[in-house]
């Protein structure tokens, strides 16, 4: 016989020469594509995520550049704590096409509608202000009228809160003003400020009609500066650069302002968007685990093309075909979800950005959302499917053949690429490699002990289930097991998500607490402050009458400081950069007591003394943590400056600080009988349970010491809570995706195993199960599933929560247990009903018709 | 001289298991001629699939050699192998193996077209007629009974013309009057192309109608016999 040796020379196509695999592509996917239905949802929930924060982010920066002179109101604000000098007001002037003047202070107004009062902030005007932007009042002409000097205009949330209207008048420090109406958007940079301290307007010239500038008032005073022309600011900016620091005041440009606000949000922005991200991956993880099933399936239909002579290569091409155009499908629904989705975020939030947001779709956001869910759909298609290359053509004759083989170079570069991407999409997020490579360590991380955990507890359960359980109990958690359930994926996407939303509570119940002083036993909640040293026995004697316990009653007197162990401060400026500047340059303000207070702890040295013996024998304590800020140690020297007197003191030890509690608290204090006769204030501090009791304490003050503020705790609590709140609810949000992709997952796992379900169902009735057994399992089976999971995220968070308490945001880790649970229930109930309504079809369908299908 | 269109020599299969290795088929030997029909019996278990498999090149040898229309199959890669199948090779399976997402007329087309030939269309429905299933053409496989879905089968493994056609119990999931259809059909459209035809059977009346029966037990050839047709 003749045997040819010839070598075979087959014609190799690319996929694109090659039509046949096109052609099988679209006549195997017609009537199939709902069989990757869990791929594209994986993919459109995940891309979704990512666009509707990437494109709210891009349209916010657009707005803030677009408004950016309206940020500030003016070309150029000049900013100052004292009265502005009139040699540097006339430079101005003669610099300026237009300028306007307003100063800022804390202080009481009472409400007389009411009667009742609370802290504001206190805006004097004088000028056109704003020359960009616009103020809007109601009515229109309530500005004018506040020019009058009789007027004053409140913020809007503040008339709301104390039900004022026009005809209502206001007591500010000595005296009355009538309402002119109220601000409804002002220029500057957001509503935020006008949440955590609402406004009261009055104009410049009826400021000191108010008695309230004293001795010790923190005002601050700020001039608007109005140009022709960018050049002309420019200009004035460099006649200022030489001498504005003589004065010791401060200029803002209309770039810095859009630059600090721009990095304020871009660093929110950053943790959003990598919250979305992790949405993505999750939507990766449904994508592979997708793909993995689907590839699966098809293999026989793999076998039976390679028995006719197809490549492996192009059966492989087959499927990555009509994956990739789902991929594309995918990708463009989720990136115009997302911008839907993007809607709905300023709503929530449209209080706390600096601008308001109008509709406007960011095609950056639109085009990356795309590129990313194409590249992640190939990415996460290659590594599953890469297998369907090594079908045997062996498995049409027995269907237990295994893969021809288990390495091959394109699965190797899928899996490198796979770890390479949160990475380098990360990276491209934050747009820091760094951030990049801490992300993917912090994935790798927490996928990595999710699956830990995951596995570990199938291992417990497995290890001690009781043996003598009922059936369907065993049963139940023995289909946890069942080949290809995927339960251990199930249980990383679903606890992720559950562990993102336990974090999240745990670090809020852990922070809250920390600044949940109101709670403790008589620690201070209410704090007075500018009071005057004649006013001091007056408020004492009040907060007495009223049965007030007068926690603290403090002296304060503001320096600064001139010298550091021997150095002056401008030497230290110049030589190192050790020391920040801030510290260097700002003002102190101290106390002088003999004593520690309740909050302080003595760690080292001892407490401040005079020694009356030797030359310079002034004593003080500094805080800790502000020694290392300063350099400096116990014995070190300072030198104060006390307004304008220099006074030489040494450390006499370190005092730990508990801030939060009972304040205020002190950097430095220093011994009796030095400072007393130097100008200070005074500052009490006292605990009011019952608001009505905090009603009538503040309406006697207010009339009896207009000029003193008092800050009631409780209130910027309640705001910080909010705010918390908000955030929370777009964490909570970003986590939810999270976990619906897990949900999505188990649905596409359920329906993907409804025929092995359906032929166990079937053995099991033909077995004499019952309908309401069969069920049963059904349901136990998926209470496991979701419990597992629910305990899976939460045991992780609870590890994580206690890393972030202690080494990030270093309070004490507390967790409200019962919140926990509520969220365990939440996953569960979700993971049962998905599970259940995917399984009612396998549950119900008739076993005769199973095991027709069988043959 | 007639040709040879399959030469096995000394075809060794063994399988690695947990009990240790396992042999299937040891050293089986065999000629095929171009034109013949052979039959492959022996119970469950003697290792006809698996030399089946092997001859069509679907798996490869432990040990031996085996040629396929001269070509020397032990060592092509898998791509040059399924290059050969679809040359000169055609399957009749006992589950018919459809692609269930592909109607009768697409599942006949696929191994022509997978040539990139471009006349698969007027073939296929040659093919699907000749079979009696020109009405049926656009159906899938799930709208067809069992015996609809092997001629199905039989007409995908005619289009290419093949030198010879491998049969793995084509009839065994049939009931009667469905299996004499198919058998009738494959007889007489292996006579009339003069394809080679190497048939799995555990039904002797089937094997009878071969030109050559070889028996198989225990992964070795026992027997091997004419029979009377020839
Ligand atoms: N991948 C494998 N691993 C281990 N043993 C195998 C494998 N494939 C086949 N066998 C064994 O080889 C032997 C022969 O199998 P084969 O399928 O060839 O038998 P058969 O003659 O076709 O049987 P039947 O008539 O039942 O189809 C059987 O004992 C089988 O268990
Ligand atoms: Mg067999």
């Amino acid at each position: 016989m003749i045997e040819y040796q010839i070598k075979i020379k087959r014609e190799r196509k690319n996929i694109f020469q090659d039509g046949w695999v096109w052609r099988m592509a679209w006549r195997d996917g017609r009537h199939n594509f709902s069989r990757l239905f869990l791929f594209v949802a994986s993919l459109i929930t995940g891309i979704a995520a990512l666009v509707s924060i990437g494109s709210l982010n891009y349209s916010l920066q657009d707005e803030l550049n677009r408004n950016a002179k309206e940020l500030l109101g003016a070309d150029l604000v000049v900013n100052s704590n004292k009265k502005i000098d009139t040699a540097f007001y006339q430079l101005l002037d003669s610099n300026a096409s237009a300028l306007a003047q307003d100063a800022e202070m804390a202080s009481m107004v009472m409400f007389m509608n009411s009667r009742q009062s609370r802290l504001v902030k206190l805006t004097a005007w004088q000028g056109d202000f704003p020359f960009y932007g616009q103020l809007v009042t109601a009515p229109a002409d309530a500005y004018q009228r506040m020019q009058s000097g009789e007027y004053a205009m409140l913020d809007e949330t503040l008339a709301t809160q104390y039900e004022i209207s026009s005809d209502d008048s206001l007591k500010i420090g000595n005296r009355m003003f009538k309402v002119a109406g109220v601000v409804r958007k002002i220029p500057g940079g957001g509503q935020l400020t006008s949440t955590l301290a609402p406004a009261v307007y009055i104009s410049l010239r009826s400021l000191d009609s108010t008695g309230l500038v004293q001795f010790g008032s923190r005002v601050a005073y700020s001039v608007y500066v109005k140009n022709e022309s960018e050049k002309e600011t420019n200009a004035l900016v460099a006649k200022l650069n030489p001498i504005i620091g003589k004065y010791g005041y401060s200029y803002e440009t209309v770039a810095a302002r859009r630059e600090g606000l721009g990095e304020g949000f871009q660093s929110v922005y950053r943790f959003f968007s990598l919250l979305a991200f992790v949405a993505l991956l999750l939507g990766c993880v449904g994508v592979a685990s997708s793909v993995h099933i689907y590839a699966r399936e098809k293999r026989e239909e793999v076998a039976v093309l390679r028995c006719m002579g197809s490549t492996g290569w192009q059966a492989f091409t087959i499927y990555f075909i009509q994956i990739l155009f789902l991929g594309c499908v995918g990708s463009v629904l989720g990136a115009a979800i997302g911008m839907a989705l993007q809607q709905l975020i300023p709503v929530v939030f449209g209080d706390y950005l600096p601008v308001q947001v109008t509709f406007a779709v960011s095609w950056r956001a639109l085009l990356e959302g795309v590129v990313l869910g194409v590249v992640v759909s190939v990415l996460f298609t290659l590594l599953p499917l890469v297998n369907v290359r090594f079908v045997p053509p062996l498995a049409v004759l027995r269907s237990d053949s295994v893969l021809t083989k288990r390495f091959s170079k394109t699965r190797a570069v899928a899996m490198g690429l796979i770890v390479l991407f949160p990475i380098v999409a990360a990276a491209y997020q934050t747009q820091s490699a760094v951030a990049g490579l801490l992300f993917g360590i912090a994935i790798a991380l927490a996928l990595g002990g999710l699956v830990a955990i995951a596995s570990l507890l199938l291992w417990l359960v497995r290890q001690f289930f009781p043996v003598h359980a009922r059936f369907v109990f065993r049963h139940a958690l023995s289909n946890l097991f069942r080949p290809n359930n995927q339960t251990t994926v199930l249980l990383v996407t679903i606890g992720l998500g559950a562990f993102i939303i336990a974090t999240l509570n745990i670090t809020q119940s852990s922070l809250l607490n920390q600044v949940e002083f109101t709670g403790t036993e008589n620690q201070s909640n209410t704090i007075l402050f500018d009071i005057q040293t004649p006013q001091r026995d007056g408020v004492v004697a009040l907060m007495n009458e009223q049965g007030l316990p007068v926690n603290q009653v403090v002296p304060i007197v503001t320096c600064r400081l001139l010298e550091i162990k021997g150095k002056s401060i401008e030497a230290i400026q110049k030589d190192t950069a050790k020391i920040p500047d801030w510290a260097l340059t700002r003002e102190y303000r101290v106390t002088y007591r003999d004593s520690l207070h309740l909050s302080e702890k003595l760690i080292k040295g001892q407490l401040q003394r005079v020694e009356r013996s030797v030359n310079d024998s002034i004593f003080v304590t500094i805080s800790e943590g502000m020694h290392e800020t300063l350099n400096v140690q116990v014995g070190d020297s300072l030198v104060f400056d006390i307004q304008g007197v220099p006074l030489k003191a040494h450390i006499s030890g370190i005092r730990q600080v508990d801030w939060p509690k009972d304040p205020p608290n002190f950097i430095f204090v220093f011994p009796t009988g030095v400072l007393e006769n130097a100008p200070q204030i005074w500052v009490a501090a006292t605990r009011i349970e019952e608001d009505v009791q905090a009603a009538t304490f503040q309406q006697r003050l207010v009339m009896g010491f207009p000029n003193v503020s008092l800050i009631d705790l409780r209130l910027i609590l309640a705001t910080v809570q909010e705010l918390f709140d908000k955030v929370a609810m777009v964490v909570r949000f970003l986590a939810f995706f999270s976990i619906v992709t897990g949900l999505v997952v188990l649905a596409g796992a359920v329906l993907n195993s409804r025929f092995a379900r359906m032929k166990e169902n079937a053995l099991l009735r033909t077995l004499g199960a019952r309908t309401r057994q069969i069920a049963l399992i059904t349901l136990i089976e998926y209470c496991y599933l979701g419990f597992f999971a629910a305990l899976t995220g939460i045991l992780f968070a609870v590890g994580a929560g206690w890393l972030l308490c202690r080494f990030f945001f270093e309070v004490a880790f507390a967790v409200a247990v019962g919140e926990l649970a509520y969220i365990a229930v939440g996953v569960l109930t979700m993971t049962v009903l998905i599970g259940w309504l995917n399984s009612r079809k396998v549950i119900r369908t008739p076993p005769l018709q199973v095991l027709r299908k069988e043959g | 001289m007639p040709e040879l269109v399959l030469k096995a020599d000394g075809l060794t299969k063994s399988y690695r298991t947990e009990a240790g290795s396992l042999t299937v088929l040891d050293q089986v030997s065999f000629e095929v001629q171009a034109g013949e029909a052979l039959s492959i019996i022996g119970p469950s278990g003697s290792g006809k699939t698996t030399l089946l498999g092997l001859c069509a090149g679907l798996d490869v040898p432990t040990s031996g050699t085996l040629s396929l229309m001269g070509f020397k199959l032990n060592n092509m890669s898998e791509d040059d192998r399924a290059y050969i199948r679809n040359r000169f090779v055609g399957f009749v399976f006992q589950n018919f193996q459809l692609l269930q997402t592909l109607t009768a007329l697409e599942n006949v087309m696929v191994p022509l077209e997978l040539r990139g030939e471009r006349q698969a269309l007027p073939l296929a429905k040659k093919w699907l007629d000749r079979v009696g299933l020109a009405e049926r053409m656009n159906h899938y496989p799930s709208q067809l009974s069992g015996g609809e879905q092997q001629r199905v089968a039989l007409a995908r493994a005619f289009m290419t013309a093949p030198r010879i056609l491998f049969a793995d119990e084509p009839t065994g999931n049939l009931d009667g009057e469905n299996a004499e259809n198919i058998t009738e059909r494959l007889f007489q459209i292996n006579r009339e192309e003069k394809t080679t035809l190497v048939l799995v059977t555990h039904n002797l009346e089937l094997a009878q109608k071969t030109d050559r029966i070889l028996r198989m037990k225990g992964g070795r050839i026992i027997e091997e016999s004419r029979t009377t047709r020839a």
